[in-house]
């Protein structure tokens, strides 16, 4: 079942750990004083090369937030964070923005696409913008995986939400990033659709060796990665390897019976 | 009420987006506002001159008029004789005689004129009790014998005057000289004119030329004694008086001098308010522009209200009462800033030499009700599209994704009117191009400016699309994907894209047609002058030509030759019997070589002739008139001679156009010498070699006459040149205003765009795309859809600049010039405007936070 397929890195530095991105004693605060609301309180947390790892929790509970620190979307309060051997907590704006372009693949729940851009443009929007000729041969690749060869010049109000969801990981494959986040990336779609993009990120990181992130809150969705993380309060809580949907259900039942008690 | 209240809320949540709007309106309101109070502050600083300056009855010679110098260059006159006789009519208390002329040229020691550049008179008169309603001697004493001078505190200002300089007057009558004894300083705001007091004795010998003469009679009522009344009985002393004289009241007389000033001011009035209309019209572009993306932005909202039971009619009205707070704010602050306008140009206007007082700052109280209504309604009217629009927004919308606003493409039938119309505008142009009479021509010229104007906006959003691309593939395309990500941003819109572009082509329209038909003005006079010109030397002032100064150039050394030119008013009877008014003009035979015409029939030579003349082509074939016929001209103050015609003149030309020629000597036959009117301009030819020296000679022999300028053939291109130019300079000044509120259109659109793909913004910058990339993609769709409006805005006005040049051509200015530098100079700036616009909105939306963006619902 898993292919020979990884990802070649381009520019690549040296030795490849293990560890694609770590997270240490990372606190994300807003406000001060009495106002003051820890969202992210002293997270420690390895995330695996070449795995599938998503991210659950309740409403609040820092999820969203967790992966938009690792991703270099958001600003850290204090801690650490490391993408591969780079550490991008005190990045600036410019470095980070280059980071972004080069080494990390986003998926968003909705709007994910530029509606002037057809889709073969918004697969490559990310290497056009580096000025990155992108790799004929490793484009195609994906756009086959993903199933999208026929859809190419669509506009993406011409395609389904599913499809659109399926341009926007094609979008987040085809640079070759070393690490790929999904914020609910089937939130907006049914379950069909949703299994379908699921099914591809799936394949993404046995096929292709990518190493992907994704936050949910749905059980189904969590049931396709090779781990999961519980958040709480902004802090993890718990960790599941190899879950089912059923498992990770009730676990989230259990989280919330805990959380009703105390 | 409800929809008062939550129109109001959206207004005031809306504010930064209504604020550029906001300012349009403002700048249209306050350039109307500025107009009507600058030219009724204007108003009001004449009336209040003219009213103090004017004694309660004046008489004066029947001819004698404000605005026109006499034909002779001496005031009209009348006899001290006539003092005695009003004087002796009840209700009387004094009569003075005073004498003033305003042909006169008053210099300082350095041969330096006094009086003021900007073509406010100089006043040379005696010093009389009457001037005390106006003046008051704030130094020295009045003049009291005929060394001595008094000046306006004004003037001696301007010019560094003091006591005991000497002044010296020029009048037709001869020069003299004078010490200044007194400075007297205006109790009432004088605009310009500068004043020069002497004693009775010398202002009659020296300006009128004759000793108990007087140019009026300024009569002073006694207690109770109405004006009218006074009016009356010096009238009925007066009958039988074998002078013909007028009899005007303090009030007719302030009337007669305002109408004069009056028609001045309205062409500044109507020109000005001319350019506040064009500002309007861009500021409605903005406006609709405006509420059509902010109902485009809302379209959810809409939805939600119209589920939960709002009528169209509500929601239509919601949007139009947003206008209508737009319209007053924008409309009070436009009034206020109208004021400040007219301070501002009266203090322009003092720079220039031009003395107003904010003291007669007048604002009357129909300027504010105007400025208000029409701000309100424009911005209403503008509104009333956008707001339909949001009243067909149905209740689904609430319910459906509102994320990107659907791509608005512009309808068919919007493009077959727009078509209809543009085809129309050509159509009239072509006709208007094709016309015989220039008269005809206009009437289609301006209808197809118009209609040609309508239909380009119209269709301006199906351009969009095209030319767009064009610009793209030349401009944008070097800057890789940014610029394919502004290419089809500008894209994504064409009606809003078109919208903003033509907000900006209607005032660069107006721009290129102007430079071309000024520069075509300048290349065909150039070369009108290169082909008939065969004088060396051209000489001109703003006063005729005195005979000392005549003399003066006639005594040059190293002249060939010195033409003397005058134009004398004349009836012409043509042997057909019919008679008419037209001037002729009275020239030295030299002249024939000095201007060059081409004849019809008969030799130029011989109309120089005793008792011969020449007529212009169109005089010619208007009468029949042939060579060899005989035509009546009773010149003004002469007698009538019968004069042969030797020659016609072909008058498909643009210099001297219709002029009809006869010798000097013989116009002197039927003038008597103090009705001859002195010359116009001069001409001189140097002898061959000696140009340069004899120019410089010219020059130095008319340094005691400041008032006159020698020009050489480059130095008279030259300045008809800087003329034109300075002209079309102040038309540029006055649509910079429409170019101003244009490119508030586009930083309004631009800013807007950027709210509204905020989500966009932030993916972008989530997967990549730096700030500086940011700000780049947003310049270039700013400066794309800039010199979207410059292209066609460029090429209409050119379209228009070369039909109204073929209606010029009819009046003989034959040459098409296409300013390219201009032009070119015109598009590349538009690319700056472009840039300039997007400032703003480029780096908001670079410093756009990417979380919250994402976030954003």
């Amino acid at each position: 079942m898993t292919s020979a397929v990884t990802i070649p890195r381009h520019g690549g530095t040296g030795e490849r750990t293990a560890v694609a991105a770590r997270a240490r004693q990372v606190v994300k605060a807003y406000g001060s004083g009495e106002t003051r609301v820890v969202a992210l309180d002293q997270v420690d947390v390895d995330i695996a090369r070449g795995r599938f790892t998503a991210i659950m929790g309740p409403s609040g509970s820092g999820k969203s937030t967790l992966m938009h620190c690792l991703a270099g979307l958001d600003t850290v309060s204090s801690g650490q964070i490391y993408l591969d051997e780079t550490e991008i907590t005190g990045l600036k704006d410019k470095k980070l923005t280059q980071l972004r372009r080069d080494r990390i693949g986003f998926i968003f729940q909705a709007y994910n696409l530029l509606p002037t851009l057809n889709a073969l443009e918004n697969i490559t929007l990310p290497m056009d913008i580096a000025g990155r000729k992108p790799d004929k041969g490793w484009l195609s690749q994906v756009v086959e995986t993903v199933g999208l060869a026929s859809r190419l010049k669509h506009r993406p109000n011409q395609l389904s939400g599913g499809q659109q969801q399926r341009v926007a990981v094609a979008r987040a494959l085809a640079a070759r990033p070393e690490i790929i986040f999904g914020d609910e990336p089937t939130g907006n779609l049914d379950s069909r659709a949703g299994a379908e993009v699921l099914g591809f990120l799936r394949r993404s990181v046995d096929e292709l060796g990518q190493t992907m992130v994704m936050v949910t809150h749905d059980p189904v969705a969590a049931s396709y990665a090779d781990r999961v993380l519980y958040l709480a309060d902004g802090r993890i809580v718990d960790e599941m390897f190899k879950p089912t949907a059923d498992a990770v259900l009730d676990r989230m039942k259990d989280f919330d019976a805990r959380g009703r008690t105390s | 009420m409800t929809v008062f209240k939550t129109s109001r809320r959206n207004f005031f949540a809306h504010k930064g987006r209504m604020a550029l709007s906001a300012v349009a309106v403002m700048l249209s309101v306050a350039f109307v506002c500025g107009t009507l109070v600058f030219t009724d502050t204007m108003n009001t600083t004449f009336d209040k001159l003219f009213a103090t300056t004017s004694s309660d009855v004046t008489v004066s010679p029947k001819a004698a008029s404000t605005d026109d110098t006499p034909q002779s260059g001496r005031p009209e006159s009348l006899p001290a004789s006539l003092i005695d006789r009003t004087e002796k009519a009840d209700g009387v208390k004094s009569a003075e005689g005073a004498v003033s002329s305003m042909n006169v040229t008053v210099v300082n020691s350095d041969n330096k004129n006094v009086g003021a550049s900007n073509g406010a008179p100089t006043i040379a008169g005696n010093w009389t009790k009457n001037d005390l309603r106006s003046m008051e001697i704030t130094a020295g004493h009045a003049p009291r014998g005929p060394t001595e001078a008094m000046v306006d505190a004004d003037t001696a200002d301007k010019h560094h005057l003091k006591m005991g300089d000497e002044l010296r007057t020029i009048a037709v009558t001869g020069d003299f000289k004078a010490k200044i004894v007194g400075i007297a300083t205006f109790k009432v705001t004088n605009p310009g004119a500068a004043i020069v007091y002497y004693d009775t004795a010398t202002a009659q010998r020296e300006l009128l030329g004759s000793t108990g003469r007087f140019t009026q009679i300024n009569v002073t009522a006694a207690a109770g004694v109405t004006h009218t009344q006074l009016k009356a009985n010096v009238s009925t002393v007066l009958t039988g008086s074998d002078e013909a004289l007028k009899v005007q009241t303090q009030k007719e007389l302030s009337d007669e001098n305002q109408e004069g000033i009056g028609e001045f001011m309205n062409v500044i009035k109507y020109a000005m308010l001319g350019f506040a209309g064009i500002a309007f019209l861009v500021g409605i572009f903005l406006i609709i522009n405006t509420f059509s993306m902010l109902v485009a932005q809302r379209t959810r909202e809409i939805g939600l209200m119209r589920a939960i039971g709002s009528s169209r009619k509500q929601v239509n009205r919601s949007v139009l009462v947003e206008a209508l707070f737009l319209g007053i704010v924008g409309s009070v602050l436009g009034v206020a800033a109208g004021v400040g306008i007219a301070i501002g140009l009266m203090k322009l206007m003092s720079a220039a030499g031009m003395h107003l007082s904010t003291a007669d700052l007048t604002v009357k109280t129909v300027t504010p009700v105007i400025g208000l209504v029409l701000g309100v309604v424009v911005t209403v009217l503008a509104a009333y599209l956008p707001a339909r629009r949001a009243g067909k927004v149905s209740p689904m919308a609430a319910l459906r994704d509102a994320g990107t606003p659907a791509d608005g493409k512009a309808g068919w039938i919007r493009g077959l009117i727009g078509l209809v119309l543009t085809g129309s505008g050509v159509a009239a142009l072509f006709t208007a191009a094709g016309a015989d009479k220039a008269s005809d021509g206009a009437l289609m010229l301006g209808a197809g400016v118009v209609l040609s104007l309508i239909g380009f906006v119209i269709i301006g959003p199906l351009l969009a699309g095209g030319v767009v691309r064009a610009l793209s593939v030349v401009l944008l395309r070097a800057f890789g994907p940014v610029g394919r990500l502004a290419e089809r941003n500008a894209l994504r819109n064409p009606r809003r894209t078109g919208a903003t572009g033509a907000a900006l082509m209607i005032g660069l329209a107006l721009v290129a047609c102007l430079s071309v038909v000024g520069s075509s003005m300048v290349a065909s006079a150039t070369e009108e002058l290169d082909k008939s010109v065969g004088t060396d030397f051209i000489i001109e002032g703003n006063q005729r030509i005195v005979p000392q100064a005549q003399k003066a150039i006639e005594d040059t050394p190293g002249m060939a030759h010195v033409t003397s030119y005058k134009m004398v008013e004349a009836k012409l009877t043509s042997p057909d019997g019919k008679t008419e008014d037209g001037d002729v003009t009275a020239a030295d035979p030299t002249y024939a070589s000095d201007l060059r015409r081409e004849t019809i029939a008969g030799d130029l030579s011989a109309a120089y002739g005793k008792n011969a003349m020449s007529v212009g082509s169109l005089y010619a074939k208007k009468h029949g008139v042939q060579v060899g016929d005989t035509v009546t001209v009773a010149f003004k103050g002469g007698q009538s001679a019968k004069l042969k015609v030797a020659a016609i003149t072909d008058d498909d030309t643009a210099l001297d156009k219709g002029s009809r020629y006869l010798n000097v000597t013989t116009l002197e036959q039927y003038v008597p010498a103090d009705k001859m009117p002195p010359n116009d301009m001069m001409f001189a030819t140097a002898k061959d070699g000696q140009e340069k020296t004899a120019y410089t000679a010219l020059k130095k022999s008319l340094d005691p006459y400041p008032q006159y300028q020698v020009r050489d053939q480059t130095d008279y291109k030259q300045q008809l040149k800087d003329q034109i130019g300075q002209l079309l300079n102040m038309v540029y000044g006055l649509l910079a205003l429409a170019i101003i509120v244009a490119v508030l259109g586009v930083v309004n659109t631009l800013a807007l765009s950027v709210v509204e793909r905020t989500r966009e913004i932030g993916l972008m910058r989530a997967i990549g795309l730096s700030r500086r990339q940011m700000r780049r993609m947003i310049r270039l769709e700013s400066v794309v859809i800039a010199l979207f409006g410059a292209l066609l805005g460029l090429g209409l006005g050119m379209g228009w600049g070369a039909t109204a040049h073929r209606l010029l051509a009819l009046e003989g200015l034959k040459v098409l010039d296409i300013p390219w530098p201009t032009i070119i100079g015109v598009f590349i700036g538009s690319a700056f405007v472009g840039l300039f616009a997007a400032l703003v909105p480029a780096f908001r939306a670079g410093r756009m936070n990417v979380l919250n963006a994402i976030a954003t619902d």
